[in-house]
């Protein structure tokens, strides 16, 4: 009995050291919100002019914690330019600073990585169902925003919080990195050795002077100015006598860099305006989210193409459906979330006499058309409606403001919709429209095949895209046809392609695929043309596969020989430039050679080599394909010759020769020669 | 004295499960930190840097995941690299086989305005990333939550997985 006793004794404290053990080896959990004790007041948070709230926050140990998903985060993310990284069930949250500094968060651990070193949060993040719980002061710490007591309430505060300095030559760079997309206006005259920048909404945790050992300029002032909640940070830049002032490309809205030269020294960039953006200097990376912080030329939408293709709607496109309108007032603001079920596009306007208004399309309204009342200073009113699009025959749905003053309004995605966020006045009034897009978990690419765009081959490649009935007319094997070589002018009709230094893409391409389109009939080549028109291939509002796929069953279909794609290249840096062909398949390698060795011999272009890609329209051509990026738009030495006659002629020639080299009209079909790696 | 010994008995056999469980929690796949890779400005040249991984948070869900939002956001500010466009978000990450799925968001999922050139550069530097990882050889990339041919008005192929021998 004794022993059995003994037994079961030793039996439990050995369950018990287990289950101890494995507790021990578990992460920590989070301690339930408020379970410690009363929870604190809500903080009275006033961020970028308005009041900020949290819908559902949480307190650890009278600290602050936000939800991943919660609508007013978004809102503080999307005006720093910042963006969140995290998945239900994940333990890490990533949030990207404006500025591209990481802020890594792990759920159950107090480490926080900025940048790559690490800080102690005031509590661990943690996970409540589909959300994490982020401790909001040390994120905008990390974030570069301040909170300053003013009153009773806490204002957050964007800082300017570093300033790079580096010489290239005789020209000095300074580079200054905010938490926000940067804003300034120039104090001083064109033309001052002395430039001074203000500003405008944000303050500065910089040191009130810095020395610079630079030829051009001895050092810079820096004054934080305003109140807490209007700051400005003005910036003396102490130059030599007649230095000259540039705005130079940076890589973030959030930083602005200003070239310094002395005189007699030529200064590449933008002259210093009397006021401007970071966007001045910044190639622009998409779609212009907000009304008033990015000048981002909104990209041309499909609405504006040649309407000749079917219609969303008519290949099967359910309409996304506006569900509800909530409206959050502040003391001098206004946020309207949209919920939004299904993929959506959306484009908005902003009129001359403080209207403004969102297009939702396709969508349908889950509710009559009406207008909300805002009990909002800001807004005089909201309304809401559906029609059917003039233009293009789709449903829309049109939520309207009318504002009481010319106002800054942020558009951003939620997770159940879209948000227009209307906030402090607007003074710079730079950004009158913008698109983009609401995926919903889907994208808008679901659309039902159809039959794709075949032009009729003529000797000359003419003749406008058409719907032939494909599907009753198997195509020709490919490389039936010795003496057919199809050009593909890329982009076209609603893709514009790339869009820098007044120039666009589309518009290129077709000029170059014109030339070679002569060059090579004078060879004695028949030749075909995916587009010769400014036109989508497959058709209006098709999807990106059905116009790529499009485009390689012109070749396909008609049993071309060769397949050539022409491009523009672009970056978002303005200093890559040069010529590049590409090809995937390994009978493709041969061509791109003799291509590749005609356009580096003729082109005053940077040579950038052959490189093997898997791209679309060269990977799904049966015959042997090649993509050539003649140039880059967004180089302004390239930009120059690409806007004049000899240089899109060259080009042309360069091709033609290219494929003189490699085959001939009169030579049979023959094997082609392989990539040297053996490729594909 | 067999009390003793059966006390010692299962003492030992609860050390013993205990480091069992603590092997198979951690599997010893991920040390302190992952390399993450991006392609410098010459298009063809990558390089990498080291984020550092919490110790309770190295099973492969969550590595994938954060390999690929630290692939997203790119090396620190002061590095010149091919980088997504400002804006774009990992949306989540799972492992099956050898092959991670992806699913990327925000502005990536507009119309892009630059070139082909950044394209080959972003995406190679996140399948690098990954398949850095122990297991993954290939990425299947999602935008928006769907598989898709390319980007919008894009270049690179995406609806197959991705491998270094993409490149």
């Amino acid at each position: 009995m004794n022993r059995l006793r003994a037994l079961a004794g030793s039996a439990f404290f050995a369950v018990a050291f287990v289950c101890a053990a494995l507790v021990a080896a578990t992460p920590a959990r989070a301690q339930a919100v408020g379970a410690s004790g009363v929870m604190p007041s809500p903080a009275d948070y006033w961020f970028a002019g308005t009041r900020l709230s949290f819908a559902r926050p949480q307190y650890r140990g009278g600290r602050l914690a936000v939800a991943t998903d919660d609508l007013g985060l978004a809102r503080f993310l999307a005006k720093l330019n910042a963006t969140l990284s995290y998945e239900p069930g994940q333990k890490y949250v990533v949030v990207t600073a404006g500025d591209r500094r990481t802020i890594s968060f792990a759920l159950g651990d107090a480490h926080v990585q900025v940048a790559g070193a690490t800080q102690i949060a005031g509590f661990a993040p943690y996970a409540a169902g589909a959300v994490a719980y982020l401790p909001f002061a040390d994120l905008a710490r990390a974030l570069y925003v301040d909170q300053i007591p003013d009153g009773d309430a806490t204002v957050l505060q964007p800082q300017l919080a570093a300033l790079d300095a580096r010489q290239a030559g005789r020209v000095t760079i300074l580079t200054f990195r905010g938490a926000s997309p940067l804003h300034f206006k120039r104090s001083s005259a064109e033309g001052d050795d002395h430039l001074m920048l203000a500003f405008t909404g944000i303050s500065s945790t910089l040191e009130r002077s810095r020395t610079i050992a630079g030829s051009a300029v001895s050092g810079v002032t820096i004054a934080a100015t305003g109140s807490p909640r209007n700051p400005t940070t003005v910036v003396a830049f102490d130059g030599a006598p007649n230095a000259t002032y540039a705005l130079v490309p940076s890589d973030s809205p959030n930083a602005i860099a200003i070239a310094v030269a002395p005189p007699g020294v030529a200064l590449a960039g933008t002259p210093v305006p009397a006021a401007g953006d970071a966007s001045v200097a910044t190639i622009p990376l998409g779609p212009a989210a907000t009304s008033a912080s990015s000048s981002a030329p909104a990209p041309v939408v499909a609405a504006t193409a040649p309407q000749s293709g079917p219609t969303p709607t008519a290949l099967g496109l359910q309409p996304a459906t506006l569900t509800g309108v909530e409206l959050d007032p502040s003391d001098d603001g206004l946020t309207v979330a949209l919920a939004i079920a299904g993929p959506v596009t959306y484009e908005w306007h902003r009129l001359s006499d403080d209207r403004w208004y969102v297009d939702l399309k396709p969508a349908t309204l889950a509710m009559d058309a009406q207008d909300i009342p805002t009990r909002s200073a800001a807004v005089q009113s909201v309304r809401v409606k559906g029609f059917v699009g003039p233009n293009d025959h789709l449903p829309t749905v049109r939520v309207a403001l009318s504002l009481a003053s010319p106002r800054i309004v942020t558009v951003f995605a939620t997770p159940n919709g879209l948000a227009l966020a209307v906030d402090r006045l607007d003074d710079l009034a730079a950004v009158r429209s913008g698109t983009g897009e609401v995926a919903g978990g889907k994208l808008v690419a679901s659309i039902v095949p159809l039959p794709p765009v075949v032009s009729p081959i003529t000797a000359d490649g003419g003749g406008a895209p058409t719907a032939a009935p494909w599907k009753f007319a198997p195509p020709p094997a490919a490389g039936t046809n010795a003496r057919l070589i199809v050009i593909d002018p890329g982009h076209g009709g609603s893709d514009p392609g790339s869009q820098h230094n007044g120039l666009t893409e589309k518009d290129l391409t077709l000029d170059i695929s014109k030339r070679l389109r002569a060059l090579l009939v004078e060879r004695g080549w028949l030749v075909k043309m995916t587009r010769d028109t400014d036109v989508d291939v497959f058709g209006a509002n098709a999807s990106d596969r059905d116009e790529l796929q499009a485009r390689c069953d012109v070749a396909n279909g008609a049993g071309a020989r060769l397949f050539i794609s022409v491009h523009i290249n672009s970056f978002t840096s303005s200093g890559l430039n040069g010529t590049t062909t590409y090809y995937y398949k390994s009978d493709s390698y041969g061509l791109a050679d003799a291509v590749h060795a005609r356009l580096a011999a003729s082109l005053p272009t940077v040579d950038d080599g052959i490189r093997k890609e898997n791209f679309y329209v060269i990977h799904h051509t049966t015959a042997p394909a090649i993509l050539v990026e003649t140039a880059f738009l967004s180089n302004p030495g390239d930009a120059k010759l690409l806007k004049t006659d000899a240089f899109l002629q060259k080009v042309a020639v360069g091709i033609a020769s290219g494929v003189g080299d490699y085959a001939s009209p009169a030579q049979p079909l023959s094997s082609n020669a392989s990539a040297p790696d053996g490729g594909n | 004295m067999r009390t003793l010994r059966a006390i010692a008995g299962v003492a030992l056999l609860a050390v013993i499960a205990f480091v069992l469980y603590r092997s198979f929690h951690h599997r010893a796949r991920f040390g302190d930190s992952i390399a993450v890779y991006y392609t410098k400005i010459d298009g063809r040249t990558l390089a990498e840097w080291n984020v550092s991984l919490s110790p309770d948070a190295r099973d492969a869900k969550s590595v994938a995941f954060y390999a690929t939002a630290q692939a997203v956001a790119g090396p620190p500010p002061d590095t010149t690299a091919v980088r997504f466009p400002s804006g774009t978000i990992a949306r989540s990450a799972h492992v099956s086989g050898s092959t991670a799925t992806v699913d990327l968001g925000g502005s990536l999922a507009h119309e892009r305005s630059d070139g082909s050139f950044a394209e080959s550069g972003e995406f190679k530097a996140l399948v690098w990333t990954l398949t850095a990882l122990p297991g993954i050889d290939a990425v299947q990339i999602e935008i928006g939550g769907a598989r898709v041919p390319t980007l919008p008005g894009g270049h690179l192929e995406l609806d197959e997985p991705l491998t270094r021998s993409s490149w």
